[in-house]
């Protein structure tokens, strides 16, 4: 399994304010699978994605990153698995703005431990993945919002992570730039690698292999819809 | 390359990328280094200029003349008084502090000198090995009087420029044999030219071993002269008033009799030569330190507002794998490589300021590699001192919260 979740719990406190998030949240992700978790704003999805990024960690709960439980883990650790095994596309996109696409794709060897041998050609590999070997040199200021969502996913992709995590990576985006990188998300899981895709857009959701809802801090409806490609009611009962 | 390299690399890119920023950051560093540059260049610059005040007036000696009159001026004729011994000489040596070098002199009007067919009559010196640097007095050939020449009571002498160019008019005396009073004299040394003043002439002087003089040339013990250097000018009228109080105790001067020697020390002037200067260049140090204080709170007060613009970057170099350290570190590069930025135009602006006041004629600058040095560790402990709070700060930001903008 890429991902093994078993009732994980985070509360936040604002001052005297305790909210708690996710109450219990257990699933697991198999490789090369592409699942889209949906659930209204507030049901904790970001939560659980931040935790699934090593960037949070859980109250209580297990879960197991390709086998691996990182919950007690360094810094050093957590920070090294995140840079080699998971790959980050956001919604704002997070490129550094004076900075070329080429140069924006190679900043995760920064973080690598080999520092990533000939980073150029890397990066250029990896943009000529997402077609934009034209735009190399192009600060992210001269491009479409379509073609920075797609240096960012080239850099998600620069150190060859298993797992893909893409916060409402579409959310930004006309619906033609959306499309296209959903075509380019369906190619990675094709190419072996998992995919989470957060999204509150039941469209985009349809484009995964399975479909996790959230709502409340639990999991509301687990659906593989490969099977029923075309079953797409809003709001479709769970099917456990 | 190395993980710190990569960061290094990456900062210095980040940098150029954003040259007002870099430039906003390290203007209050150049000034500071600037102004700590000028300082340097201006007090060495100075205090050389007070070196050569020193030794071309002699401010750091004390001298002792035989006989009790006051003697400002050196006296015009041989006296003949017999009332300093070389005795007296390592009495102040042994018992009096503050006291570097020594030497007891006894001299004589009139001596003859012959080379060949050239002859000349000049002023003799009898002095002990200490005596050219009590004098400040180099050599421009040869060698000096040393303590072997002074245990065999050698017949050897220094010329002065005078008399050098009297009996050598070629050059290459040292190694000849001259005459002094008809006794042969090996020329060991050429002293460098003093330069007339208009008390006498320096230059027309043959030195030779004290020994050799009081032994063999004028056949007695006692001196014209002691001459000492101090270690520290400004205890020169405390350490004279010792000298001349030992002296009474040894020459049984009883309460109420006047002293038989004149202890003649240099006039304030080497004070003035000193304090002025003094106070200048501890009140630009000052000016400089604060100038730096500023600069490094100019860099730190705009990199926290830096790591507040730029959290969401720091969220992400933390989603693609930066560690707290490596974000600690990159603040911390940040900062330095903009006080280092800020030092190099610094230091240029600095010394071209110091160059300009010395071409003007406002004050004396020497340029050598001290304000550089100076710069480089001003720069170091500035950029690393006030990096530290910004690099906490940005390293110690929840990654989670910064990504969504919810950490500024």
């Amino acid at each position: 399994m890429m991902i093994e979740v078993a009732n994980l719990t985070k509360t936040f406190r604002r001052g005297t304010v305790e909210t708690e998030v996710l109450k219990g949240v257990t699933f697991s992700v198999p490789h090369g699978e592409f699942i889209a978790i949906m659930g209204a704003s507030g049901s904790g999805k970001s939560t659980l994605l931040n935790i699934l990024g090593l960037l949070d960690r859980p109250d209580s709960g297990t879960y197991l990153l390709d086998g691996t439980d990182y919950s007690g883990a360094s810094d050093e650790d957590r920070s090294a698995a995140r840079n080699r095994k998971i790959g980050f596309v956001f919604q704002q996109f997070h490129l550094l703005d004076r900075a070329s696409a080429v140069r924006n794709v190679m900043l995760p060897l920064l973080y690598a431990e080999d520092g990533g041998g000939d980073g150029i050609a890397r990066a250029g590999r990896a943009l000529d993945a997402v077609g934009l070997s034209h735009r190399r040199n192009h600060l992210p200021s001269e491009l479409s919002g379509g073609e920075q969502q797609r240096v960012a996913i080239a850099r998600a992709l620069i150190n060859d992570p298993r797992l893909i995590l893409a916060d409402e990576a579409t959310g930004n985006l006309d619906s033609v730039s959306g499309a296209e990188v959903l075509d380019i998300f369906r190619r990675i899981v094709e190419e072996g690698r998992t995919l989470v895709l957060i999204t509150h857009d039941r469209e985009v959701a349809k484009r995964a292999d399975r479909i996790l809802t959230l709502g409340e801090g639990r999991i509301l409806a687990d659906d593989d819809i490969r099977s029923r490609a075309t079953d797409a009611r809003p709001g479709a009962a769970p099917a456990t | 390359m190395s993980r710190t390299h990569r960061i290094g690399r990456d900062v210095l890119a980040s940098l150029l990328s954003h040259k007002q920023r870099a430039f906003l950051m390290m203007l209050g560093v150049a000034v500071g280094v600037a102004v700590l540059s000028a300082v340097i260049a201006i007090g060495q610059g100075t205090s050389a200029r007070v070196m050569e005040l020193v030794e071309t007036h002699n401010l750091d000696m004390i001298m002792v003349r035989a006989g009790g009159d006051v003697q400002v001026f050196a006296p015009t004729a041989d006296r003949g008084l017999s009332t300093l011994f070389p005795e007296d000489a390592r009495a102040i040596e042994k018992e009096i502090p503050n006291i570097d070098l020594i030497s007891g002199t006894q001299n004589k009007r009139g001596i003859n000198l012959v080379y060949e067919d050239r002859s000349a009559i000049t002023r003799m010196f009898g002095v002990e090995p200490d005596w050219a640097d009590v004098r400040h007095r180099s050599l421009v050939a040869g060698e000096f009087i040393s303590n072997a020449d002074m245990a065999s009571m050698a017949r050897v002498a220094v010329l002065g420029d005078t008399v050098a160019k009297a009996l050598f008019p070629e050059g290459g005396a040292v190694g000849r044999t001259i005459r002094v009073e008809n006794e042969p004299y090996v020329v060991k040394g050429v002293f460098t030219l003093v330069g007339s003043t208009s008390e006498e002439d320096f230059d027309d002087r043959i030195v030779i071993p004290y020994t050799t003089s009081a032994r063999r040339l004028l056949n007695r013990p006692f001196l014209e002269q002691i001459v000492m250097r101090v270690t520290d000018t400004s205890r020169i009228p405390e350490t004279a008033e010792r000298v001349r109080a030992l002296l009474r105790v040894r020459h049984n001067i009883g309460q109420g009799r006047p002293d038989d020697f004149f202890v003649r020390e240099p006039q304030n002037v080497a004070d003035a030569a000193f304090r002025t200067p003094k106070m200048l260049f501890s009140l630009m140090a000052a000016i400089s330190i604060v100038a730096l204080i500023g600069g490094g709170l100019v860099i730190m007060n705009l990199m926290l507002i830096a790591v507040s613009q730029r959290t969401r970057e720091i969220g992400l170099r933390r989603a693609i794998g930066a560690r707290a350290a490596d974000i600690t570190q990159q603040f911390l590069m940040e900062s330095l490589f903009v006080a280092l930025m800020g030092g190099v135009v610094g230091v240029a602006l600095g010394l071209i300021v110091a160059w300009g006041l010395d071409a003007a004629g406002l004050v004396v600058s020497r340029i050598t590699w001290v304000p550089f040095v100076a710069a480089v560790a001003a720069c170091t402990v500035v950029g690393l001192v006030f990096g530290v709070q910004p690099a906490r700060k940005a390293a110690q930001l929840d990654p989670a919260a910064s990504l969504s903008g919810r950490a500024a």
